[in-house]
């Protein structure tokens, strides 16, 4: 006999409030309805009662995972309006935090997703891997979560001694190397969990419009470090990771070896650090009416602005569409004929991101 | 996932969509004015183009006036956004055809009160069921400006001390 099944809005898999509410026959998914709003604060409207400066402090709150994301889009986007090009200098600093950014989230993914599937000795070799990318960004930005390292403009810190941080690079890279990606892609606890679970299918990822790593691990080649690149990514080159399978397993191995793509970039950016000045403009930014759309890759994907200005003290209009508000739809594809044991790992595959979808 | 990357066809393609009068490229993208702009001929065209909606952006004006609303679509390589404005507070919903819009217009229709006839489950997405749509309507509508921040006691040197008992 059919049921129906809630699970949320308090989670037992993420610390973040949302619901899928799914129908069952037996053990098997028949359908799934996904609820949002759960943490709804209004950020938007709040950006247009604060002044360019104090918007940049406000839009790093809209996500406490890719928090340097949110923040230096935002700065892009007034960037833009105001034609004011980023010293070069600093276009690499923004592409340091954030890559550093995508590596402490993916693997705070990881991390996640081995206690999703009973795996805690996995969850504790990842965690103290992150540990290492947490130290990084706090040396460099005095912060653990919101760096406060942008500015309109360019950045407000600088990287005094790049090399400094070179050895945790490979320290990473072998742990990620010899630990993560070997138990991910090769231990039978994980495959069997991950493996043919939760498949979502090239031609569903196109009707669904995901982005970011699920996109990528259902075959869609779309990155917008590599479509239409910014900060120092043409200089640094970049190589997008894909797979076709479209299961939780390709999600996984999509992250895995983003990282792996991730640490190359930090460690060039850092061994390429130009000199010159970490700002192109000094004092309140004055930004000209105007609008403008700016597209970054956050580690869940495309985060999309809409900024405009009226010439005053205050953003006109700031639309944030983050990667996670077009990606957890996406769960309802994924989880039909899929068996109710598995609706956890299956939505965790998409990293949701709440407070991103809600704002 | 298959959009044509000539600038100049793709600008011609939608300047014949019915409703729009100028294609202009602006501060990195293409911004297509359309103030009767025909959605679903629009999403149509995109379609055809294998250009994705990335999502949808309101801005009301007054209380009881239209409101603006921009579709940010996109082709990997440029953001195309098609700017036109709600009739009698209302758009055709393009969520029958485009999965992409459907939790778009949902909040819309929170946060703003923009209808958008057509919707296969126009439920409330971002607002508690109960509450009335246009939570943030009349708030967003009041011109932009720095608010006046709380005054805290402890800001202040110059504030007066709580007398003792």
């Amino acid at each position: 006999m059919p049921y129906s099944f809630p699970l949320g809005p308090y989670h037992p898999a993420l610390e973040e409030p949302f619901k899928v509410k799914v129908q069952c026959r037996g053990e098997v998914i028949d359908s799934a309805t996904v609820e949002v709003g759960f943490s709804f604060r209004g950020i938007e409207l709040l950006a247009q009662k604060r002044n360019w400066v104090e918007v940049i402090t406000l839009i790093e709150r809209v996500c406490g995972i890719c928090s340097n994301t949110h923040a230096m889009t935002f700065c892009m986007a007034a960037e833009t309006i105001a034609g004011i090009e980023v010293p070069k200098r600093a276009a690499h600093i923004r592409t340091i935090i954030a890559e550093l950014e995508r590596l402490h989230s993916h693997l705070l993914w990881a991390g996640v997703g081995a206690e999703d599937i009973g795996f805690h000795s996995l969850f504790m070799e990842v965690f103290t891997l992150r540990e290492l990318v947490m130290d990084t960004l706090e040396a460099i930005s005095g912060n653990r979560v919101n760096y406060g390292m942008n500015c309109i403009g360019g950045v407000l810190r600088d990287i005094p001694d790049p090399k400094r941080y070179l050895p945790a690079l490979d320290t990473l890279s072998k742990g990620l190397a010899e630990i993560v990606i070997p138990t991910f892609t090769e231990n039978p606890t994980a495959l069997a969990r991950t493996r043919g679970v939760g498949r979502l299918t090239r031609e569903q990822a196109v009707e669904w419009a995901v982005v970011g790593p699920v996109a990528r691990a259902s075959g869609l080649d779309i990155d917008v470090r590599k479509d239409q690149p910014y900060l120092s990514y043409a200089d640094l080159g970049f190589e997008s990771v894909v797979r076709p399978e479209g299961d939780v397993l390709a999600r996984v191995v999509v992250r895995a070896l983003e990282m792996v793509e991730s640490i190359r970039l930090i460690r060039e950016a850092l061994q390429s650090l130009p000199a010159g000045p970490l700002r192109a403009t000094q004092g309140l930014p004055e930004i000209p009416a105007g609008e403008a759309t700016i597209r970054t890759e956050a580690p869940r994907g495309e985060a999309f602005y809409y900024v405009a200005s009226e010439g005053g003290a205050t953003p006109a209009r700031v639309k944030i569409r983050t990667p996670s508000f077009v990606n957890i739809p996406a769960i309802e594809a994924m989880v039909v004929g899929q068996p109710l044991a598995d609706l956890s790992i299956i939505q965790a595959s998409v990293d949701p991101c709440i407070s991103c979808t809600d704002r | 996932m298959t959009a044509d990357r000539n600038p100049r066809r793709l600008a011609d393609a939608l300047q014949a969509i019915p409703g729009v009068s100028t294609v202009v490229e602006r501060n990195g993208a293409l911004w297509v004015d359309a103030p009767l702009l025909e959605v679903e001929a629009m999403a149509a065209a995109m379609a055809e183009l294998g250009i994705r909606l990335g999502t949808v952006t309101a801005i009301p004006h007054a209380e009881d006036a239209e409101s603006t609303v921009i579709y940010h679509y996109i082709d990997e390589h440029r953001v195309i956004n098609v700017k036109t404005c709600t009739r009698n507070g209302a758009l055709a919903s393009l969520a029958p055809t485009v999965r992409a819009a459907s939790w778009a217009e949902r909040e819309i229709r929170d946060l703003f009160a923009v209808e958008f006839p057509g919707h296969p489950n126009p439920v409330p997405l971002i607002r508690p069921e109960g509450i009335d749509t246009a939570t943030l309507r009349a708030a967003m509508c009041r011109p932009a400006e720095v608010a006046r921040k709380p005054a805290s006691p402890l800001a202040s040197p110059l504030a007066a001390k709580p007398a003792r008992s």
